[in-house]
């Protein structure tokens, strides 16, 4: 575990305070926050997984019937489950820990307008997550559309 | 490529942005539905049989608004982003700075293309 480099996605230009390069502590695996931290990001390869695991999907269902059955029922693997599972977990986590950050990083005020209180944008946010997951799953079970 | 690569931050972060919070939306249901109840029976699968799955996928709204097509490319292009992003994040983590250029750009590309494949897929359909 080496430091980070100092320049790494830092703007072109320095800004005026002067700041020590950031190093990653070397006992970080014991530290956890920054482990969250770490699997926040680590969740990364799970989203590309599941992307191109998704396209794949959807090339089947363009190439027909046989082709949409087929990947569907490999999808029956216990290590498709097992992923599956890791996913899920995956995108919760995520979906847990963005929307506790959200309300933090919006401006004071877009124009004259400003957002909500925090903890009703952090509510909000539950609302349409639970809402659309539930859209979702009903829409692709067959109980809706 | 570090000068190409600040130019296109914000577009690149906002994609990001939209994986992570689209994306995460989007993909709760889809995992849990087709990736856990239905190959373990709670869902019976007939019910995403190609004729269903095909007419979901294609669903326009009031026959104007291309609802299905949208919200499949949406599924499919933003969290290859948010994937891109933070795993160039992660690597940067662990020592990777001075080779960030080219791990950023090796990310991104797999992102483009990725976003490609998928459009492709759903006009395709």
């Amino acid at each position: 575990m080496g430091a980070a480099h100092p320049e790494a996605m830092a703007p072109p230009k320095p800004g005026r305070t002067r700041t020590a390069p950031p190093q990653m502590p070397s006992t970080w695996w014991s530290a956890p926050r920054i482990r969250t931290y770490l699997l926040f990001d680590a969740t990364g390869f799970i989203y590309f997984l599941v992307g191109f695991h998704a396209i794949h999907m959807i090339r089947a269902l363009g190439e027909g019937p046989e082709a949409w059955q087929a990947v569907m029922s490999s999808l029956s693997h216990p290590l498709y489950i097992l992923f599956h599972v890791v996913a899920l977990a995956s995108v919760i986590f995520v979906a847990v820990r963005f929307f506790r950050l959200f309300p933090k990083a919006q401006p004071p005020s877009i124009g004259p307008a400003k957002p909500p209180p925090g903890n009703v944008i952090h509510a909000m946010l539950y609302v349409v997550w639970i809402g659309i997951t539930l859209v979702m799953s009903l829409a692709l079970s067959g109980v809706i559309f | 490529m570090r000068t190409l690569l600040l130019k296109l931050e914000p577009l690149i972060w906002f994609m990001f942005g939209q994986g992570i919070l689209i994306g995460t939306m989007l993909l709760t249901g889809w995992i849990l539905v087709i990736g856990i109840l239905m190959p373990l029976g709670i869902v019976d699968p007939a019910n995403l049989d190609y004729t269903r799955a095909h007419a979901l996928a294609t669903s326009s709204l009031f026959g104007i608004l291309p609802i299905g097509p949208l919200l499949l490319a949406a599924l499919l292009v933003l969290p290859l982003w948010k994937g891109a992003h933070h795993v160039r994040s992660l690597l940067i983590d662990f020592g990777g700075g001075e080779r960030d250029s080219f791990v950023a750009t090796v990310l991104y590309l797999i992102a483009i293309v990725g976003s490609g494949m998928a459009i492709g897929a759903v006009v395709g359909l």
